[in-house]
């Protein structure tokens, strides 16, 4: 809506274009956090209940690994990284709000080893690219109110 | 050209796996729209996707009369299914012309077949709340909606065309006492049925008929009779053998924690009561009761409002206010009605028994 603060995608992860899904690359250890960006949970609202998949099994790009459900809702959470679950965040499984309120932080939903970051990352959105495509996204969410 | 499916005494794992096979061919383009119309076999208890079974359920009364029970990929609550509830399940692909909108309005959407097929039946339905529809505020369907990791949309719904309230007290966990008569005509006030509302026993058949035909009209498509082929049959039993059947998924328990309050309130407008049922940080059920006055129809609407609702104050105080403006003559305020509902809640976070505390706090009137 005209005058609103624009919603916050921060550029320093990577986004999966139409899904809505961010993945953080730690330069350090390798791993590969994932979450639901702010565009999804603006047009999904708050989430009721969060379910994930359990670490330790491999997941291949756009595989679902978890549901989530708002407003009566459920849907599936597609990953868009391919590579192994090694941590999962618990806490918002019993406090799906988390999502909402620290979508990029606290809220965070499943820990991976990726098995191939380079092509995976090359599909995703980042850095000065984010906020042409958010833009585009929160206009798109705007005039149709969904997301793909 | 959508196809229409129609059958009758599926099975609680059977019904869903079906859904989900449908939607599967849908996403995947090896079948265009489907809209399914069926019954379950006498009878089932469905629960939403999250939802802890033995919180929604009386699983040893079931057990014991071969109720069945299962677990749908949609949200939401409990539900009944058997011979008198029409069971509706449309596939869609995900990016389908004319279903924009957020959930709420696809929703809206989609329930827009069953409006139009009420309608011929001279039942007034209406949608309410996030996701019910509702003649005069009482309920009389249940909306679901799961987006597919095949690319479809599933609309689920539930048609009250007849409803044993007795057997559904029985069956399900309610929020609100069913033990006494007057307990289940108090459940009885929030729900109607096609064949109340019509004022005759209109056979399934000529419900499933019209409910066809509104969708044909709603969404401007010619429907054709279809049956699954052996493809689909093996995947729906295959679906319904590792899934649907399975304890790992009918038994699953969420890590979200359910709650119970109450809280009783003497106003200048009567006593009034309000039972609240959470999930986490979100009001799963909310029952109002008491000696006020209001309509029926300003107590459900507030009570489906609040459905799927987060416990944040200041969004409950809008809420109720936004929703009990209707009831001008009403005797409690709308702030009353919110103090009352937000002590429910936070006795339900303290709660050590269910219902067992009790307040009178100090209420808009001073």
């Amino acid at each position: 809506m005209a005058g609103d603060p624009p919603i916050a995608t921060p550029a320093d992860r990577h986004y999966e274009r139409t899904r809505h899904v961010w993945a953080h690359r730690n330069a350090d250890s390798g791993r590969v956090r994932i979450g639901i960006d702010a565009l999804a949970l603006e047009s999904l609202g708050e989430l009721a209940y969060v379910a994930l998949r359990a670490t330790g099994s491999s997941v291949a790009r756009g595989e679902s690994v978890g549901t989530l459900e708002a407003a009566k809702m459920t849907s599936d959470i597609a990953t868009p990284i391919a590579g192994k679950i090694v941590a999962r965040n618990d806490v918002v499984l019993g406090d799906p709000l988390a999502v909402n309120r620290e979508p990029y932080g606290g809220g965070w939903l499943l820990e991976l080893e990726p098995s191939a970051w380079e092509d995976d990352a090359a599909e995703l959105v980042t850095g000065s690219d984010v906020a042409e495509w958010a833009a585009g996204e929160a206009a798109r969410i705007a005039a149709e109110g969904r997301l793909d | 050209m959508w196809r229409l499916l129609q059958d009758d005494g599926a099975s609680a794992a059977g019904g869903l796996a079906g859904d989900e096979m449908l939607a599967t061919r849908v996403g995947a383009l090896a079948s265009p729209p489907v809209l399914r119309l069926y019954t379950y076999r006498p009878h089932a208890a469905l629960v939403g996707r999250f939802q802890d079974v033995r919180q929604e359920v009386c699983v040893d009364w079931c057990i014991e009369n071969d109720i069945d029970i299962g677990r749908r990929p949609t949200g939401g609550g409990a539900i009944i299914m058997g011979p008198d509830q029409l069971g509706v399940a449309l596939a869609l692909p995900r990016r389908s012309e004319g279903f924009d909108g957020g959930a709420r309005a696809r929703m809206a959407r989609f329930s827009d077949g069953i409006v139009r097929g009420l309608s011929a039946l001279g039942v007034a339905a209406e949608f309410q709340g996030k996701n019910d529809l509702g003649v005069r505020g009482r309920k009389i369907a249940g909306l679901g909606l799961h987006r597919a990791p095949s690319g479809s949309l599933l609309f689920h719904a539930s048609i009250l065309v007849d409803l044993d309230v007795a057997l559904m007290s029985r069956v399900l966990r309610l929020p609100l006492p069913a033990e006494t008569d007057a307990d289940r005509d108090a459940i009885a006030l929030r729900t109607t049925t096609v064949r109340t509302e019509a004022g005759s026993r209109v056979p399934m058949d000529a419900v499933r008929h019209e409910i066809a035909c509104g969708f044909a009209v709603a969404f401007g498509v010619d429907l054709e009779s279809s049956e699954c082929d052996s493809e689909e049959r093996d995947l729906a039993a295959l679906l319904e053998q590792e899934k649907y059947r399975r304890d790992a998924w009918v038994w699953q328990r969420t890590a979200v924690p359910d709650a119970t309050g109450a809280a009783r309130t003497k106003t200048g407008g009567g006593d009034l009561e309000v039972r609240v049922r959470l999930a986490g940080g979100m009001i799963k059920a909310v029952a109002i009761e008491g000696d006020f006055f209001a309509t029926d129809a300003a107590v459900t609407a507030v009570e489906s409002g609040l459905r799927w609702h987060p416990t944040k104050t200041d969004a409950i105080r809008h809420t109720v206010r936004s929703l009990w403006t209707e009831s001008r003559d009403a005797t409690v305020l709308a702030d009353e009605l919110a103090t009352a509902v937000l002590r429910a809640i936070a006795n339900a976070h303290h709660a050590v028994d269910p219902y067992g505390c009790f307040v009178t706090p100090e209420t808009a009137r001073g």
